[in-house]
């Protein structure tokens, strides 16, 4: 065939009807077969990268301790304000909530569907995810309402000297 | 049914499970069940060899 295409006219008088289409279909199934497979191949590959971190996390058994952090002053917050904070890491956006003089309550902000940032409605009295409208109850981090379904992890805090202090990440009780 | 439908199928259900498995994976992982995390990452990595050999198989059919 190739040979053909250097001699111009080839010698073809059929310029309509020159497509071969003998088995043309059965590579059809066979090309989508390679697809499926290729396909397994990705999810095997993507994850790995999570059984990984998995691996990781039980060898590093237990709860993990993180300094202490300060989040605030107590005269800095009023009853039924939230302050936001970054707890454990640099890039964890967390949420405090004073529910009322002594009762305060934490939460790792980024929603249990697709990360957004959870903020508190006061006058509601709950917090909301602003991409879907998924919502949490304050005194549990339960998702109430909307896409999510994992309630938000909860941060353990302390009043101490004045300043409130995020102390751990609690671990979600199966 | 012939042969080469069959592998078809098998290949679409292996498609399936590497669905199911990653997503139970990622619900496991969150939720901190690390054991079962990884059993579905291990499930997700066997079903790819699997795929092969049948992709394989259904090649050395005569067409
Ligand atoms: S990301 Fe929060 S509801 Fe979808």
């Amino acid at each position: 065939m190739s040979d053909k295409n250097n001699r111009i006219p080839f010698d073809e008088d059929n310029y309509t009807h020159n497509i071969n289409r003998n088995n043309e279909r059965k590579l059809d199934r066979r090309g989508f077969m390679k697809t499926i497979v290729g396909a397994a191949g990705v999810f095997a590959v993507s994850s790995l990268p999570w059984g990984a971190v998995a691996a990781k996390e039980l060898m590093g058994l237990g709860d993990k301790e993180y300094p202490h952090k300060k989040i605030a002053d107590l005269n800095k917050i009023a009853v039924g304000e939230a302050v936001d904070f970054k707890f454990p890491g640099e890039h964890d956006d967390a949420i405090l909530i004073r529910l009322s003089e002594e009762k305060f309550v934490a939460y790792n902000s980024a929603c249990t569907h697709l990360q957004c940032p959870v903020f508190w409605q006061k006058e509601k009295g709950e917090m909301l995810c602003p991409c879907h409208h998924g919502k949490f109850d304050v005194e549990t981090g339960a998702p109430t309402a909307g896409p999510p379904r994992r309630p938000l992890p909860t941060i353990e805090v302390k009043v101490d000297k004045g300043a409130v202090y995020a102390v751990r990440v609690k671990r979600y009780e199966s | 049914m012939n042969r080469k439908h069959i592998y078809f199928g098998i290949l679409l259900v292996c498609l399936a499970l590497n669905i199911v498995f990653t997503q139970k994976m990622v619900h496991q992982f969150k939720f901190e069940n690390y054991e079962n995390a990884i059993i579905f990452c291990v499930l997700n990595l066997i079903v790819f060899p699997i795929a092969l050999f049948v992709y394989k198989s259904d090649k050395k059919q005569k067409v």
